[in-house]
């Protein structure tokens, strides 16, 4: 008959003192009761589709219950689902009631208390550029969409019966979305040649087709390819210095033609250069010199530099990225000197004497054995030697900044200045320090050991 | 109680109750005055009166009636001529509702349950929320208490069929009429309301092939004048014999203040002298000029209809600001030759919400986004990160970028900033201009203020520069679904599920309208872009959207078409067109002076499209829903809406103007032909979406893993 049960009703009407109910009352007070859980049920549904969820919570329920003025259910408000448990009242009569665990008191005192939930917090992210969806780790990949139908699959479908009708405004989607034009086609082809071309002749040919990326209005249409083409030739030429510069130069030339707009793009761009800044073993050292890949990391530096600079307001993040990046492998001690002079070339052209206090200077302590142990090795000294330098120079910004005038009231000379420059910052930069003499630096450093 | 030994006693009503009765007192009469054969005659014929002498339906059927006449119908339907097939296939729902309320009314109460669960398959597609809703009825006083079901009951069900059709099943059930043709002859002439046209007359609308491609076409939807309102089309005067003569509506946009105009061109002038226009732009004074000349004379309504207080020099800076903004966007010119326009989407996404958000609202000026939440706060956020700042901060608060407005009792449901635009300001206040262009100090365009409606039936008004509550509104008697600034700020709409929807004005407390028609919550709300019309919409059982004239007080034009509830409104900006969307994923678009569909669009999956933006140029519509997906139409009425006939005779083939429906495995995948893309987000339900003035999409959405 109904849905409710009407031993129920005749359970409640014993509880309250009336003893005996007609078949007739207790059948039509189910049906009623039936009317009114549903009654409920449909404006609480109210309430969770204003509350824009697809879940009925128990506070839904209790709003409803308001709305039609009943007093509404204490005590299960909660957000997590109740779980209920079963008793058996006798043989095929289950009770269901909500599991309810008991607390001690002193237990519930004496434990930790519990974590505090996340704050609440936005991100932003370009959901699509220009009608095209890009694929940014925000953005649900190519084979999630699969499983959603999300265009008009009919235009295909009935096509044939569409032209029949005469029916003008038929869409025929192009298989893929972006249609390049020959000249485009041709002129990616070019560049890509010039970029590549090992002959030294071709050094004009290359300055050409930098000269028209860099001011050329028309070619927005080949950003991608052009940023997924560096980041291809970056990841499988790592041996090939020409090659890795010839790619930032590429990317250095987009960056100043003034008509493109890269900022959608710079996520994809960064990493390829990362990879040139702190790349673990850039270029054959056969071949090009022990030292010249520091030329190409001092390059990448200031690209880096332009990006943040120019995007920085764009993202906000794109900033801490860089930096936490380049801050993990400076302080990874097993990477090469290549890397730790990109990370503080990175670090310093990135956060200026603001990033070299909070985050290189009270690192330098901890570093001081892995350079002197460089210094001593005869095969890494020249590199280590180089990273000293980037060390001074980023010092250097500390002076220019605080002007001379720190926190320490005049210092000792000689041997015991050395000795506590050391316990800043390690024997080894310390050595550098007073030898280079500034007295703004050592103020600047004896500075931050105070403080 | 209702059972069927009830029903037993009374088709065979005993002598006793005869003799009860005042048909008693004259046998009586008749026996102890010896006229037996007149005794016996009047025996006879009092068997089929009840005691009042009211004929007793003839009732071997009781409560089967209702069952054989439907059956009936349904096993002729399926032999009847396809041409008038799918429009008496429309017969059944009205006639089921009817027959069932019908049976509980007469306590059939188990019968009745048993003729629901039978048919209601038949309805579920469709009529999924009134299915439900009517299920657990059983009893007469269900029936009474029972919104859906009065609904029914009060009013009588509205449909339009052609001359032939009607003609067609009235001889039909007049040959049956002793098999339960008579039961449904009576429900016709009781609930319904039935409009013939002749199918000549009523042109392609009902030409045989348009009726076929409906039929194949995936979903058979209710014809615009169909249901419970019925109306006709687009006409807010529900009289059954009211006049088709729709009222007129100025649809044009509001005139300017002339004090306002002469400042406006003043100050465009003073830029076009400091920065005149580059090359291929047109200089700004003559774009404002184009933009006033543009507006026909006659429908424009009068400032007098709308009272607003006096422009000040913001209005003169966001005025300013518009019409520079109008001339540098970014221009989107609807779907040409099958491709659509490129559409940039920022998406904001909200993390640890914990599924609490209720809704997101941006700022017009781009720098604010506003959250309501289940837990009765409002939250705001600086996009841009700058902490936000207040006079009454202690000297040692550390303002953040974000602020909690508290205040509400009850989950917050909707909000609305008050109008502002985005300055370009903050350079030349930096001092890079001469100085000389602008005012001493340029008037602040950002919003002031925020209002909100929550589930503790009050709207409120919060202070953007001191964080703090201003002004409580209390009126509603129920919870406030929705509630909206006007274009031009001072008045707002709210809407509540006590089925009203009100008008306000920011300095008052109590309201200044009160609309009254829905018949069940009042959903969501709108403005007219001429702040001089509004829009509200009901889900439950009434799903209408209607138009109310601010000035009048009534309602100008009734939109019914939808069949689920409706979950957004957006009025274009041109101020002929409304979009509306129903949570089951459809959206409806709708011409404002005819009031008739322009057409249906489909593409979301169920659970809510939430929110609708127009693009400035009025020529492309954004959805976003619970499907977590951004979609972009094209709302260019489809060019064969005629519905154009081709081959002559025979099967007449017709593609639908819905071109490229495809059936997809379920009926929830179907896309129509009008979207130009579809932009999924990673498990986020969008809530807000909104085109700038420059024509990027903003969208708002909360990640939920």
């Amino acid at each position: 008959m109904s849905v409710w049960n009407q031993e129920n009703i005749v359970d409640v009407a014993e509880s309250v003192g009336i003893a005996s109910l007609s078949k007739d009352v207790q059948e039509h007070l189910a049906r009623d009761v039936e009317y009114r859980i549903s009654q409920v049920l449909e404006e609480a549904l109210k309430f969770m589709r204003h509350g824009k969820r697809t879940t009925l919570h128990t506070q839904d329920v209790s709003q409803a219950l308001r709305l039609l003025d009943v007093e509404p259910l204490y005590g299960y408000e909660s957000t997590r689902p109740l779980r209920f448990g079963e008793a058996s009242i006798g043989p095929g009569q289950p009770l269901f009631y909500v599991e309810d665990e008991e607390m001690d008191f002193e237990k519930l005192i004496n434990a930790p208390l519990p974590k505090v939930p996340r704050e609440m917090s936005f991100t932003a992210h370009w959901l699509a550029v220009e009608g095209v969806q890009p694929s940014i780790p925000q953005n649900p990949s190519t084979a999630d969409q699969r499983s959603q139908e999300l265009l008009p699959k009919g235009g295909a479908a009935s096509q044939t019966l569409a032209a029949l009708s005469g029916a003008e405004g038929v869409t025929v989607k192009p298989l893929i979305k972006h249609v390049l034009s020959r000249e485009l086609q041709l002129y990616f082809e070019r560049i890509c040649d010039a970029m590549l071309s090992p002959k030294p002749s071709s050094d004009e040919y290359r300055a050409t087709a930098l000269a028209s990326l860099r001011s050329d209005p028309g070619i927005h249409q080949l950003i991608p390819y052009f940023v997924q083409f560096v980041a291809d030739k970056v990841t499988h030429n790592l041996k090939s210095l020409p090659t890795l510069t010839a790619s930032l130069s590429l990317i250095a030339a987009l960056l100043d033609n003034p008509s493109l707009y890269l900022a959608p793009y710079v996520p994809a761009i960064v990493p390829s250069v990362l990879t040139c800044l702190v790349g673990k073993s850039l270029g054959t050292p056969s071949i090009d010199g022990a030292t010249t890949h520091f030329a190409l990391r001092d390059y990448a530096a200031s690209l880096i530099s332009a990006l943040t600079r120019k995007y920085a307001s764009s993202s906000s993040t794109l900033k801490p990225r860089i930096a936490r990046s380049c801050l993990k492998h400076f302080l990874d001690s097993h990477k090469s000197f290549g890397t730790h002079y990109g990370a503080i070339l990175g670090l310093t052209l990135l956060a200026d004497a603001e990033g070299v206090r909070a985050l290189i200077l009270p690192n330098l302590k901890a570093y001081d054995a892995v350079l002197a142990e460089g210094l001593k090795d005869d095969g890494k000294r020249e590199a280590a030697e180089t990273v000293l330098g980037a060390i001074m120079r980023a010092l250097g910004l500390l002076a220019k900044e605080t002007g001379g005038i720190g926190a320490v009231n005049g210092f000792p000379e000689g041997d015991a200045l050395k000795e506590r420059l050391g316990d800043v910052v390690g024997d080894v930069v310390a050595a550098g320090v007073v030898e280079a003499g500034d007295t703004r630096i050592i103020a600047a450093v004896l500075d931050k050991g105070v403080l | 109680m209702a059972n069927s030994n009830g029903s037993r006693a009374k088709a065979n009503p005993s002598n006793d109750t005869v003799a009860n009765s005042r048909g008693g007192q004259v046998l009586e009469y008749l026996s102890k005055k010896g006229y037996s054969r007149t005794e016996a005659m009047l025996r006879k014929e009092s068997q089929n009166t009840d005691p009042e002498g009211r004929p007793i339906p003839s009732n071997r059927e009781g409560s089967q009636k209702y069952k054989i006449a439907l059956d009936l119908t349904i096993s002729w339907l399926d032999t009847v001529l396809d041409v008038y097939k799918p429009e008496l296939k429309r017969l059944l729902w009205p006639l089921f509702v009817y027959s069932f309320l019908e049976l509980v009314n007469e306590h059939f109460g188990q019968d009745s349950q048993h003729f629901f669960a039978n048919y209601r398959g038949l309805f579920e597609a469709e009529h999924e929320d009134d299915v439900r809703a009517l299920a657990p009825v059983s009893l007469p006083e269900h029936v009474k208490e029972d919104s859906v079901a009065q609904l029914y009951l009060k009013n009588k069900y509205r449909l339009t069929i052609s001359q032939l059709a009607f003609v067609a099943i009235l001889q039909f059930l007049e040959s049956k009429e002793a098999q339960g043709g008579a039961t449904i002859i009576t429900l016709f002439n009781t609930y319904l309301d039935i409009r013939t046209v002749d199918r000549a007359a009523a042109g392609n609308e009902r030409s045989l092939a348009r009726l076929l491609s409906k039929q194949n076409g995936d979903a058979d939807v209710p014809a615009e004048d169909e249901g419970i309102p019925g109306h006709h089309p687009g006409s807010a005067n529900l009289d059954r014999n009211a006049p088709s003569v729709l009222s007129k509506l100025s649809l044009g946009p509001m005139p300017m203040e002339p004090d306002l105009m002469e400042d406006v061109k003043a100050e465009l002038q003073d830029h076009d002298i400091t920065h005149p226009p580059t090359n291929g732009q047109s200089s700004l004074i003559d774009e404002f000029e184009q933009r006033i000349k543009r507006e026909p004379i006659d429908d424009v309504p009068s400032r007098e209809t709308l009272p607003l207080p006096p422009s000040t020099a913001r209005d003169v800076a966001m005025e300013v600001q518009r019409i520079k903004e109008n001339r540098d966007r970014f221009r989107i010119t609807g779907r040409t030759g099958g491709v659509g326009p490129g559409i940039s989407v920022t998406m904001f996404t909200f993390h640890n919400t914990f599924d609490s958000v209720n809704c997101i609202e941006f700022a017009g000026d781009n720098n604010l986004v506003a959250v309501g939440t289940s837990e009765s706060y409002i939250r705001v956020w600086a996009l841009d990160n700058s902490p936000l700042t207040s006079p009454t901060d202690p000297a040692d608060f550390q303002p953040s970028s974000s602020r909690r407005l508290i205040g509400h009792s009850g989950p917050v449901y909707a909000l609305s900033l008050a109008p502002s635009i985005a300055t370009s300001s903050p350079p030349q206040t930096n001092g890079h201009t001469n100085g000389t262009s602008i005012p001493s100090a340029t008037p602040e365009t950002r919003s002031r203020y925020l209002l909100s409606s929550s589930a503790d039936c009050t709207i409120r008004l919060w202070s953007l520069d001191t964080w703090s509550n201003l002004v409580v509104y209390k009126s509603h008697s129920a919870p406030v679904w929705d509630v909206r600034f006007s274009p031009f700020g001072h008045y707002f709409l709210s809407s509540s599920a006590d089925r009203t929807a009100r008008l306000w004005s920011t300095p008052h407390i109590a309201p200044l309208r009160l609309f009254v028609g829905h018949d069940s919550d009042t959903e969501c709300v709108a403005w007219h872009p001429n702040g001089a019309y509004v829009f509200t919409a009901s889900g439950g059982a009434d799903r209408t959207v209607r138009m109310w004239s601010i000035q009048q007080g009534g309602a100008v034009r009734l939109f019914t078409g939808h069949t689920g509830n409706i979950t957004s409104l957006a009025c274009a900006g041109t101020g002929k067109l409304l979009a509306s969307a129903d949570d089951r994923g459809e959206i409806l678009l709708w011409d404002l002076a005819t009031g008739r569909l322009v057409k249906r669009m489909r593409g979301h999956a169920r659970g809510g499209i939430w929110s609708l933006d127009w693009s400035v140029e009025s020529s492309v519509l954004v959805s976003g829903g619970a499907d977590g997906t951004v979609r972009v139409w094209d709302v260019a009425p489809n060019k064969d809406a005629g519905g154009k006939v081709i081959s002559e005779g025979g099967a007449g083939t017709k593609v639908d103007a819905a071109g490229g429906v495809a059936k997809g495995k379920k009926k929830d995948v179907v896309v129509s032909a009008d979207q130009i893309s579809a932009f999924p987000t990673k498990k986020s339900p969008v809530y807000k979406v909104r085109f700038t003035e420059m024509n990027l999409v903003v969208a708002g959405g909360a990640y939920l893993p």
